[in-house]
């Protein structure tokens, strides 16, 4: 019954408990499961109680009015045809046939004797039944007798009563014969009814069970429709977010869901469109710098070529040369090969912008390549260099000079000589401190030494590098996943540091060549390693 | 530079003609001998009437560029050829080594410096010791400068037959891709190392039995090239 019930509900939540363990407890869906529940499970408890409610009443008051109605035929017919004071036999032969009738009720009928003794009558049905068995306060409600009026026609009446012994229940009733005689009561089982009962609380507890599960599972399907696309919504935004700027959601229904879906497609669709104007008018200004060095290479080209017949004519024949053409024949050699280094400068950024920069490694001997860098340069006598021979890392010899001319180059200038080059081994990478023993860098200028045309001091319009020589340097060590920093001695001058990775071992290295088809591109063991520009 | 007793004749392919005048200019009084040509085209038919030394051919080209032209003068003939490319982007350097090219100077490039490119080049067809040396099937012939393979003649370019000797000199022993920059190509500390990678490449596609499993030119990772005699 509702006993039996709430143990059944006790033992759902416990089951639920070890779920909601694996759930987050704020998620939607054990929200939805929890709200789920409790509506049905209000709905159902209060359907089922008040199912139960309404049927025990019917059932009850029904068998009881007809136990009543036959009980009270039953006094009328067989009890009032007693004599006033009937015997001990007479009563008890009367109480057997009054329970003798269809509903099966015991019968206890007491009487006075013509003795005067008080005499018991009872059906042999229930042994037990006795004047014990029926409650002092119906005894007494039966043997009062009451005013007759207008409204009471009767001094006596048929009173009732409920009882539970051993955990059956009895209906009890009392009456008195009018006019005097014995007075009888009866003891009607209810076993039946409440058996009866009692598996109308069971089905409408395991409906209420059913109910419970069948609400779970809708919330999990609910749940299901309502978190499966805002999981891919939540998929779809981390992928926009990841910079996949084509994510779409398909779009589905009319729900509010699949407005969201299109509000952020609609999003990604204008950032897209954003990020591509932008990338657009990048790649528009970028490529004009590309397009206008390749355009000054070719008039350059032509320049150069001829610019040393000239210069070869100065070293060859001088004096032959008219003395008011020789300076202009010299500036012009000189700024043409100026004008070849800025050139080449900004042809090497705009690669490194359009990430086109690639790395051409090699096993370099550091020393070696540092010497064959200051000796092609004939800076021989203005560098010092400590290094010891033999340390080897894989990079790109090109790019390692480029960097190393632009840090000396430019420590020369501005430091003066003597310029200290070391280069020392730090876990698995290489370090080359370029230090000058010139004033040092001004503080304020130090966070902007890699800048593109920054000019160390205003006072200093024309420098002779390109401006760019410092940048490239610093490029073309990221594209080998290094760095350059540039700092203060603490004796005196600057101190550029270099660190580069030392490469990869040649185990790591790309399969062997020789297992590689020819003809194709792969067999360069270099590898082209995409900048990281 | 040394005293050569003929003058070494050049074939200039160059269509801008600011740099085609300029860089004749500069190689003439290097003292090369020099044919110009303004297209691929022309290139390739002036090829056909005198033949030149060593062909210095300009990338971008109307009509068939300069990669185009490379193939099909490698399709018939060894003759040296130095790419001009104004375009550094690497990825033009490899199709241009792939194409067979020896060398590759880049926009703006020295006279001085391409001068010194051609002389190497041209160097490389210069004969040498009285030797030969066998490695399996293969014959080389140091005094008449030739290549067999199964009693076969061998087609080498210049720089293809210079870096045959260079590994043979010393068999078993491993090259770094510099050393062979400086012995085959004369080239600074900073020579290109895909140059010895375009032309390994292309030599074992002429003297191994299957150039994609090379039996003769091994690479040694992490070093350079080795040429074994076969077991």
């Amino acid at each position: 019954m509702t006993q039996a019930h709430q143990g059944g509900a006790r033992g759902w939540t416990g089951a639920r408990k070890g779920v909601s363990s694996r759930l987050r407890f704020t998620s939607l869906r054990l929200r939805l499961v929890v709200v789920f529940g409790l509506v049905a499970l209000t709905a159902a408890v209060s359907a089922s109680a008040i199912a139960y409610w309404l049927n025990r009443e019917a059932v009850l008051t029904r068998t009881q009015d007809a136990v009543l109605r036959d009980f009270e035929q039953e006094m009328q017919n067989r009890a009032a045809a007693l004599p006033e004071r009937p015997t001990q036999d007479e009563l008890q032969h009367t109480a057997g046939q009054m329970a003798g009738s269809d509903q099966r009720f015991s019968v206890l009928l007491v009487g006075r004797d013509p003795a005067g003794r008080t005499v018991y009558g009872s059906s042999g049905g229930l042994s037990g039944f006795s004047l014990r068995d029926v409650p002092v306060s119906l005894r007494t409600a039966v043997n009062k007798a009451q005013k007759v009026d207008g409204s009471n026609k009767q001094p006596y009446h048929l009173y009732w009563q409920r009882i539970v012994d051993h955990d059956t229940p009895y209906l009890v009733a009392g009456t008195r014969v009018i006019g005097g005689g014995p007075t009888g009561y009866m003891l009607k089982s209810l076993e039946p009814e409440a058996k009866d009962l009692n598996s109308l609380a069971w089905s409408l507890g395991i409906a209420t069970g059913l109910a419970l599960i069948g609400s779970a599972l809708l919330a999990q399907a609910a749940a299901t429709t309502v978190l499966k696309p805002v999981q891919r919504l939540g998929a779809a935004a981390r992928r926009l977010g990841e910079g996949k700027l084509d994510t779409r959601l398909r779009v589905s229904g009319t729900d509010e869901l699949a407005d969201l879906s299109r509000t952020f497609n609609n999003a990604a669709e204008a950032l897209e469109k954003r990020v591509a104007d932008m990338a657009a008018r990048d790649e528009a200004s970028r490529r004009f710098v590309a397009d206008m060095s390749h355009e000054l290479r070719t008039p350059l080209t032509a320049i150069t070529a001829v610019t040393e017949v000239l210069e070869e004519e100065l070293e060859a024949e001088t004096g032959s040369m008219d003395p008011m053409i020789e300076p202009a024949v010299r500036l012009v050699v000189s700024e043409t090969r100026r004008l070849n280094d800025l050139v080449e400068n900004l042809m090497e950024v705009t690669r490194f912008d359009a990430g086109t920069a690639r790395l051409v490694l090699d096993d370099v001997d550091l020393a070696d390549q540092i010497t064959a860098c200051i000796d092609a340069r004939a800076w021989l006598d203005a560098v010092e260099l400590d290094a010891e021979r033999g340390l080897h890392a894989r990079l790109d010899p090109r790019r390692l000079d480029v960097i190393l001319a632009n840090l000396i180059g430019n420590a020369l200038k501005h430091g003066g000589s003597p310029v200290r080059v070391s280069v020392r081994e730090a876990d698995d990478s290489i370090v080359i401190e370029v230090q000058d023993h010139g004033p040092g860098i001004p503080e304020d200028v130090l966070p902007h030494v890699f800048d593109r045309f920054y000019k160390a001091s205003a006072s200093r319009p024309r420098s002779e590098g390109s401006g760019l020589g410092l940048s490239i340097a610093l490029e073309n060590a990221h594209i080998h996943g290094g760095e350059i920093t540039a700092a203060n001695s603490p004796d005196s001058g600057a101190v550029f540091t270099l660190r580069l990775p030392r490469g990869t071992s040649p185990a790591e290295e790309q399969p062997a060549e020789d297992e590689l088809k020819p003809g194709g591109d792969t067999d360069r063991p270099q590898g082209d390693v995409k900048g990281d520009a | 530079m040394g005293q050569n007793e003929r003058v070494p004749s050049l074939l200039l392919i160059e269509d801008d003609d600011a740099i085609r005048t300029a860089l004749e200019l500069s190689l003439t009084r290097q003292g090369h001998r020099v044919a110009t040509a303004a297209s691929g085209e022309d290139g390739l038919k002036l090829l056909r009437e005198q033949r030149p030394d060593l062909i210095v051919l300009d990338v971008m080209l109307p009509g068939i560029d300069g990669f185009e032209v490379c193939r099909r003068i490698r399709r018939t003939d060894q003759l040296p050829i130095i790419l001009l490319t104004a375009r550094s982007d690497d990825i033009d350097v490899v199709v241009g080594l792939e194409s067979g090219a020896d060398d590759y100077v880049v926009k703006p490039v020295q006279g001085r410096v391409l001068d010194a490119r051609i002389r190497a080049v041209l160097r490389r067809g210069e004969r040498e010791s009285n030797d030969a040396a066998s490695f399996g099937s293969l014959v080389i012939d140091r005094s008449a400068m030739t290549v067999t393979k199964n009693g076969e003649d061998l087609q080498l370019t210049p720089t293809e037959l210079r870096l045959l000797l260079e590994l043979s000199r010393r068999p078993g022993q491993a090259l770094s891709r510099q050393q062979l920059l400086r012995l085959v190509w004369e080239h600074d500390y900073l020579g290109d190392s895909r140059l010895v990678d375009a032309c390994v490449q292309r030599l074992r596609a002429k003297v191994e039995d299957v150039p994609s499993s090379p039996t003769l030119i091994r690479t040694v990772r992490g070093v350079g090239y080795r040429l074994d005699a076969p077991q």
